[in-house]
């Protein structure tokens, strides 16, 4: 193993080590025995069939999110804008469903889906735009966006699309099953997943084999030298928002159809956020990013589970998260000025 | 006015980053009241031997002694406060900040509040004053001329009563006008009783104001001696190595008059500098060679022709195809060679391999999924052809040497069949014998038909060898002459903004 | 007729104070933070647990004062995990923002359960009630308390240190130019430390107010984003503590507008005016960007931070 790799793997041992430890001080903190809490919720996240199903109906946001994040990465744009982009599919296959909620399911769902990963690459695309043409900083637009779009689904939920039926509760009509993504295997799971996966394949096999991952490289690497040779940074900068924005536009849409069944406030609860930490820590690596949104699945399906059965707030969840973010971050910034000696 | 005994002492000084060896058991004295001219080509030694003194590093063998008591500087702040100030080449002024501030910043002893006109702040002032008069405190420095901002830097070193003043290659940015001024400030801060270290590469200073020589080659002392000593043949030998090298053969004149490169009255802005109506024409196989201190206009007029920037005036049409601004559309043209300045921000990728660097020009024409031993087998036989170092393609661009990069980038422009060559500052790093090199490998292209923009500050290498000079000052041709009517004198005048045809 | 008018412009006058305090804590302890060369995305989290902290010490104590103290010291220390990443293990600092949000939003989600429902004192106001009738300045001083003019005062105190004194220039060089900075012999980490550790300070204060002066309550994140709109407005003022002052007021004077609208009646959804804060705050960067690009005025260390890749 060269040297630089040698380094790349003691730093992720150490952020587990270092993540361990800290878990385990703020279990300590809030007076629960960390062994057995860290023992229950990995069973509670892979113990058995009924907790994996739950782990994978929890990453599958995750993973789709997470793309959207690596994506733009790749050509040096950091967007923190999951959560938008998946609030604004949600939206936007909604209004499909709220349209025409009649249709067969051979034209509503596809036009549902479709509409989703408009509306999220749209979102998105906004974003690239302003970073392409005024040069906006993407990371504070996409931050920005993310609050509004939250907005706008309360709007539509509180408003206009209020399900007279549902007792005040501000959701809209649930989604008929034409309406409904198909799930996997009799679980939660559903096709999203699957979606995942591939796209995570593609979007690999793209950007290391073919002349557009070479573009991309080099654009991020130096925009002056990638004009000189005739590679557009506003092209590649709308493209990989948009890819990126459909996919969590695409997670929004399936959260809404196949988890919860209809459109209410509640929708996301920070998967933008967390697809955000599934691309640090996988490196900005799509094929990584894969079990690493399964683990992070694992952990937060954990933490609603600790919250039913052990009276532990599912925000723990949200503090392990970013505790983990901690410890990597640390452990990659010390191996990056250590290879950097070598480099 | 001279002092007993020498003021610095070096001893044995040696250093080395990584496997070179910059400097090796290097020893010199310098005593007050005289200037010193460090003298030697790039890569000799002398800036990194000042800089020990200076505390920017710390010599790995050896000893420094000031007034015979020995000393060690961890920093540039304990060399500043025994007295010795560096005038660096690169200067060491925040832009974004005022001069004043800038002379505030660097005083050790400057008051906590800083009010305009208290006393503190006119001290601040004095050196400043003497320098350059005319130059408001208050201007941020980022709007100053190079030439301003190194009466600025000089203003800063000798606000902390400086007894050792090193310079590193002053003359370098500078018309000859200012040269002339700077020399004088020179000589007369060796009459104050101030040692004055001259860091240079030019013959012009030491014959300006040299009263002693020390010349360094590959990190040693070579030769010492008092200015009037030694003749320029003998310093150049001393440089050089093995006598001066044989001068390259003149380019052929261009055949023909029919112009391929006709530029016409072009105005541009690139970061802030611009252009303003350049015309010139040039027929196949000429060269132009255009002379002028830095931050006139070179980058831009260079963007300009590459078609990388756009005009906002005029046209550059090459081969009667118009290509100002060609880049919008697809990048710069197939027969275009640009070698910009500064390779490592505007000509290469530092994270990618050696292999994509080379195959760069024709990355929009790699098929969709590109075979990478077709583009490495390519790289490899570029990098043997121009002699890159070290010959492994998988390294990352930014793993290369300064002249190493450049020798990568001029692989990559010359080695298809450019019908003009914009080539800027080409030998910028690289020792005489690569220089000599790409020389050569421009000179074949000119003679195979192509026409050479050639951008330099070596007016004795223009002069040699471009069939025709122009002057660039302040965004404009002040004049262009061919070869033989060309002197240092015109040229002198164009370059301080005398513009050709005015009285 | 006249001092309706003058009472209801002292009206608007107040209420834009009061919604433009916490805020310009906030904006202000990021521009000194990246006035050093570092960007701290983190100052949402830091805010929420400046609001989370401040209200429970607060209520437990009885004393508002205290409860700012408090406020201020949680968002110090929760600024100093952006330190450590930063600063002593070379970790991105966007990331590092990041963790430090979510880190601050997970805590205050956590912790901050129990603190729902409470109840706190706030400030006095500078003035009894006596004076609402003055025209102007009668609602101004019987609505605000002594926090507004703290604010104003230390947003002008912190632009005179920056631009007047050796330490404020000391800390525009490290900003500019490391390596400038460390041959004077300034120490570029430890005033990067001091630069975030007082953004965490002023940040943590601001939550501290928007908890216990402006609304005094505390919910999950009450913060609604004002961190990420801070930097945004950091932007906006060019860096400039001086400029704070106007386009903080201005974005506040917005705020208080759709309030008013709100209750004016109008049927326009709530969520809809709520979007109002982040789409200004969008508009003003783009306006920023588009009429002097990325370079005017930003500290010049600080564009290495947007370029430099993890």
């Amino acid at each position: 193993m060269s040297r630089i790799s040698r380094i790349r793997f003691l730093a992720a041992c150490g952020a587990c080590v270092a993540f361990l430890i800290a878990a385990t001080i703020f279990l300590l903190a809030i007076g629960r025995p960390p062994l057995t809490t860290l023992a229950q919720m990995a069973f509670y996240a892979f113990g058995d069939t009924y907790s994996l199903s739950e782990s994978l109906v929890k990453a599958t946001p995750i993973l789709l999110c997470a793309l959207a994040v690596i994506l733009p990465a790749r050509l040096g744009l950091i967007t923190v804008g999951g959560e938008g982009q998946l609030y604004f599919g949600a939206l936007a296959g909604t209004a499909v469903v709220v349209g025409f909620p009649d249709g067969p399911i051979f034209l509503l769902l596809p036009m549902m889906l479709a509409a989703g990963a408009l509306g999220g690459a749209l979102w998105s695309g906004a974003a690239g735009l302003l970073r392409a043409r005024c040069n906006v900083n993407e990371t504070i637009s996409t931050l920005l966006m993310n609050y509004v779009a939250v907005l706008l689904v309360n709007y539509a939920v509180y408003g206009a699309w209020k399900d007279p039926g549902s007792l005040g509760w501000p959701a809209s009509i649930a989604f008929p099953p034409a309406a409904t993504v198909p799930s996997l295997w009799g679980t939660r799971v559903h096709i999203g997943l699957i979606v995942g996966v591939i796209a995570a394949l593609i979007l690999h096999v793209g950007v290391t084999y073919t002349r557009w991952g070479i573009a991309l490289k080099v654009l991020s690497g130096n925009r002056k030298v990638g004009a000189m040779v005739g590679f557009s940074f506003m092209q590649q900068t709308l493209l990989v928002m948009a890819i990126g924005g459909a996919l969590a536009g695409f997670a929004g849409i399936c959260e809404t159809s196949a988890i919860q069944g209809r459109l209410q406030a509640g929708l996301s609860v920070g998967y933008g956020l967390t697809g955000f930490l599934v691309a640090w820590l996988s490196g900005q690596n799509f094929l990584r990013a894969v079990p690493i949104a399964i683990l992070i699945g694992g952990l937060i399906a954990a933490g609603d589970a600790l919250q039913l059965y052990a009276k532990i707030p599912s925000a723990s969840a949200t503090i392990l998260q970013g505790l983990l973010f901690v410890a990597a971050l640390g452990a990659s910034g010390l191996a990056g000025r250590r290879s950097a000696r070598y480099g | 006015m001279k002092m007993t005994g020498p003021l610095v002492t070096l001893s044995a000084i040696r250093k080395e980053f990584g496997s070179v060896v910059a400097n090796d058991d290097v020893s010199v004295e310098i005593g007050g009241g005289e200037v010193l001219a460090l003298l030697g080509e790039n890569g000799a030694g002398k800036s990194t031997l000042m800089k020990i003194l200076y505390g920017f590093y710390q010599p790995d063998g050896g000893t420094i002694h000031i007034n015979g008591l020995p000393a060690a500087f961890n920093s540039p702040r304990d060399a500043m406060a025994r007295g010795i100030g560096m005038v660096f080449q690169q200067f060491s002024l925040v832009p974004a900040l005022s001069v004043l501030e800038n002379l505030l910043a660097a005083l050790p002893h400057a008051p906590w509040l800083q009010r305009r006109g208290s006393p503190r702040v006119s001290e601040a002032l004095r050196w400043l004053d003497q320098l350059a008069p005319t130059l408001d405190p208050h201007r941020p420095v980022r709007n100053l001329s190079v030439g301003e901002r190194q009466l600025v830097e000089l203003a800063k070193v000798l606000n902390l009563d400086a007894r050792v003043v090193i310079l590193d290659e002053p003359t370098s940015v500078l018309t000859p006008d200012e040269t002339e001024r700077l020399y004088g400030f020179i000589k007369t801060l060796a009459t104050e009783g101030k040692a004055v270290v001259l860091i240079t590469h030019k013959l012009a200073d030491i014959a300006a104001c040299a009263d002693r020589i020390v010349v360094m080659r590959g990190g040693r002392v070579v030769d010492r001696a008092a200015a009037r000593d030694r003749s320029a043949e003998d310093l150049v030998e001393a440089m050089v190595g093995r006598g001066s090298m044989g001068s390259l053969p003149s380019p052929k004149p261009p055949s023909g008059d029919v112009p391929m490169l006709q530029v016409q009255g072009i105005s541009a802005e690139v970061q802030g500098r611009t252009i303003r109506e350049i015309s010139f024409e040039l027929t196949a196989g000429e060269i132009l060679g255009i002379a002028g201190v830095s931050g006139n206009g070179q980058f831009a007029l260079a963007e300009a022709l590459a078609g990388l920037t756009p005009v906002t005036h005029g046209d550059v049409v090459l081969a009667s195809v118009s290509i100002a601004g060609h880049s919008e559309d697809g990048g710069i043209a197939d027969e275009v060679a640009y070698i910009p300045e500064r390779p490592r921000d505007n000509a290469i990728v530092a994270e990618l391999d050696l292999s994509l660097n080379l195959a760069l020009r024709n990355a929009r024409d790699l098929p969709f999924f590109p075979a990478r031993r077709d583009i490495d087998g390519r790289a490899r036989a570029l990098i043997a052809a121009y002699d890159v170092r070290p010959p492994q393609p998988s390294l990352p661009a930014i793993a290369l040497s300064g002249g190493n990069l450049q020798k990568l980038v001029i692989a990559r422009e010359l080695s298809g069949r450019p019908r003009l060559v914009i080539a800027c500052y080409p030998t910028m790093g690289l020792d005489v014998a690569a220089a000599q090199a790409v020389y050569r490998e421009i000179f074949r292209h000119a003679a195979a038909g192509a026409c050479v923009v050639w951008i330099s500050e070596d007016l004795d290498d223009l002069m040699s060898y471009a069939h025709r000079i122009a002057v660039i000052h302040d965004g404009r041709i002040a004049g262009i002459a061919r070869r033989d009517e060309a002197d240092r004198q015109i040229l002198g005048r164009w370059m301080a903004g005398d513009a050709a045809g005015s009285a | 007729m006249a001092d309706e008018t003058l009472l209801a412009a002292g009206s608007w006058a107040a209420a834009m104070l009061r919604s433009s305090t916490p805020l310009m804590m906030v904006t202000l302890g990021e521009t000194l933070t990246q006035r050093v060369g570092i960007v701290n995305l983190g100052i949402e989290g830091q805010m929420l647990c400046g609001a989370c902290v401040g209200f429970a010490v607060a209520a437990q104590t009885g004393s508002p004062i205290l409860g700012l103290a408090a406020g201020a010291v949680a968002g110090l220390l929760l600024s100093l995990v952006h330190v450590a990443l930063c600063l002593g293990c070379e970790a991105n600092q966007i990331g590092s923002g990041i963790a430090v949000w979510t880190l601050g939003l997970g805590l205050t989600s956590y912790f901050g359960r129990s603190v729902v429902g409470g109840k706190v004192s706030g400030l006095e106001p500078l003035a009894g009630p006596g004076f609402a009738d003055v025209p102007f300045a009668g609602p101004i001083l019987t609505q605000l308390t002594p926090i507004a003019p703290l604010a104003i005062v230390s947003v002008l105190i912190a632009g005179f240190w920056l631009y007047r004194t050796r330490t404020g220039l000391n800390w525009r060089i490290i900003g500019e130019s490391f390596e400038t900075g460390r041959a004077l012999g300034i120490r570029p980490m430890l005033v990067q430390a001091q630069g975030t550790l007082v953004g965490g300070l002023l940040s943590g204060f601001a939550g501290a107010i928007l908890s216990v002066d402006y609304t005094q309550t505390w919910a999950n994140e009450m913060t609604k984003g004002r961190g990420f709109v801070a930097v945004g407005l950091v932007i906006v003022a060019r860096w400039n503590p001086f400029l704070v002052l106007p386009v903080v007021l201005l974005f506040g004077l917005s705020e208080a507008a759709t309030l008013r609208l709100q209750a004016t009646g109008l049927t326009l959804s709530p969520y809809l005016i709520g979007c109002l804060p982040y789409v200004v705050c969008l508009l003003c960067v783009v306006i920023v960007s588009i009429r002097e690009g990325r370079v005017g005025g930003m500290p010049a260390e600080l564009s290495s931070v947007f370029s430099r890749r993890s």
